[in-house]
């Protein structure tokens, strides 16, 4: 396992310094710079500054260097935990973050584990109940689910919440908690807030899981091991958790890699409409203005993520099924 | 039957060597030149030293050496063991490959006999066919019960074990 653990660490590295070169080069690819649309709207303001200051401007954020040179300061502050400074109020970017990093964190964790859970249990119960009324119910939810677009199903509740109930659900916290340390009474508010991003984030990804797993874990009753094993008198739970559940849970497993950035790319749009302080509305904004440094920041985030997803499913995939798949080179 | 004497190849000692020695220094170096956050730096230790483990076991490969016998396998270095096949009481057969179709990977055998410390083998070790059909045949005779993917992988190299074919 040390074998394997240290070689697939070892892929680790050079594949993030591949994704942080190309996320830098592709943003920084279209004409002109963040001091551009800067300059703009000084300029439209009736400015007449405006172009003097813009050397000035492209200065303070090293846009006068050559875009290798600001490449590689950008990586090297990476190990101080200084991702240079922001366009966005000339502020730097660990500054911008902070919060938004957490609390993104969080919303992503609580999302993932609202999928699984649901997924699981659905999942189970539909396989185990083939054609009775909870596996079509189970199954209507999963169509429903996977033909709702998220931002679709957080504007209906948005609506529902107002007009029907008269509350309002956007926001992460209430607004008396924003920029106010952590304390007890925003750590209850932050959570109550979380419920409705967690279900609407989490609802195509819970719709997708409980079809895969209910057909994996349909493959593997239907095998002659299970008959034998009725036939023999097992009882049905252990029948059901001692092999079948065991082998239909790979793909499960092996779905946490895509689940961490499916998550955080299919949340951004949510963020939007439900006004939640994550990252996903800061890295609209930074690509439309072009700034570079909180924008390929984000998207190192993700790609990290994505990376520690795959990682940890490799493991657990190996660790919990270390076989051969035919067709597979086996031996050196 | 004779003994023979089993080591693992140059080739795949030094390719051993090569990765844990770039893992060390992409790993290390930040940590000697660079000034690094409290928990970057953490994790970047926790990889070097995981690194330095793989090398270390790469030496410990490296100055050992499998003997495999007609009733025992041995592995005669620093930190050995031996298995006597009569005593056989655990057999793991795993498959492990980096890559996401699973193809191009390897092979890692356990065996242990009763009280003894287990001895583990790469397919990367020339006469790893050998070995495994050795031990096989004594969990055979000593009526082990294997794991599914064992059965699995013992299968995909052609060897069988009476009563515990595996049906996918």
């Amino acid at each position: 396992m040390l074998h394997y653990v240290a070689r697939r660490l070892l892929l680790m590295i050079p594949t993030l310094f591949v994704i942080s070169l190309l996320v830098y080069m592709i943003i920084n690819m279209p004409p002109g710079d963040c001091v551009t649309s800067q300059i703009d709207e000084l300029l439209a303001r009736g400015d007449a500054d405006a172009l003097a200051r813009a050397g000035e401007l492209r200065a303070i954020y090293g846009l006068d260097h050559s875009v290798w040179y600001r490449y590689f300061h950008w990586l090297g502050g990476i190990f101080r935990w200084d991702f240079g400074l922001s366009c966005q109020d000339t502020v730097p970017v660990k500054d911008l973050i902070g919060e938004r990093l957490a609390l993104t964190i969080i919303m992503e964790s609580c999302t993932i584990l609202f999928i699984w859970t649901v997924s699981f249990v659905i999942g189970v119960y539909a396989a185990t109940h083939q054609y009775k009324f909870g596996d079509y119910a189970a199954s209507f939810i999963g169509f429903l689910g996977l033909a709702i677009p998220n931002f679709l199903l957080a504007l209906v509740l948005l609506y529902v919440g107002k007009v029907y109930f008269g509350v309002s659900i956007g926001g992460l916290m209430d607004p008396e908690f924003i920029e106010q340390p952590l304390s007890w009474a925003k750590f209850v508010s932050v959570a109550q807030h979380l419920v409705i991003p967690t279900i609407v984030i989490g609802t195509s990804g819970t719709a997708g899981m409980i079809r895969r797993l209910r057909a994996n874990l349909l493959d593997e009753l239907q095998k002659q091991y299970v008959v034998t094993g009725r036939a023999k008198g097992l009882s049905p739970m252990k029948l059901l958790v001692k092999y079948p559940l065991r082998h239909a849970i790979n793909p499960f497993v092996a779905d946490i890699g895509h689940l961490l950035p499916e998550v955080v790319s299919g949340s951004v749009i949510v963020s939007v409409v439900l006004s939640l302080p994550t990252m996903g509305p800061m890295l609209l904004t930074a690509l439309k203005t072009q700034d570079v440094n909180l924008a390929a920041t984000f998207l190192l985030f993700v790609a990290v993520l994505t990376v520690i997803g795959m990682l940890i499913s490799d493991l657990l995939l190996a660790a919990l099924d270390p076989r051969i798949r035919f067709g597979a080179a086996g031996e050196k | 039957m004779s003994s023979a004497v089993l080591r693992y190849s140059r080739q795949t000692l030094w390719a051993d060597y090569i990765r844990a020695g770039a893992g060390a220094l992409l790993c290390g170096l930040p940590l000697l030149f660079l000034e690094v956050n409290r928990w970057i730096g953490i994790l970047l230790s926790a990889a070097c030293l995981l690194f330095l483990l793989f090398l270390v076991r790469t030496i410990l490969r490296q100055m050992t050496r499998y003997v495999l016998g007609p009733d025992t396998f041995a592995a005669d270095g620093p930190a050995g063991s031996l298995v006597e096949w009569g005593r056989l009481d655990r057999l793991i057969l795993s498959y492990y490959s980096t890559k996401r179709d699973r193809t191009g990977g390897w092979m890692q055998l356990v065996v242990r006999s009763a009280g003894a410390r287990p001895v583990k083998v790469d397919s990367s070790l020339d006469g790893f066919y050998d070995i495994v059909e050795r031990a096989a045949h004594a969990a055979e005779a000593r009526k082990l019960e294997l794991t599914r993917a064992t059965r699995i992988n013992l299968r995909s190299m052609g060897i069988a074990v009476a009563g515990q074919e595996e049906v996918e």
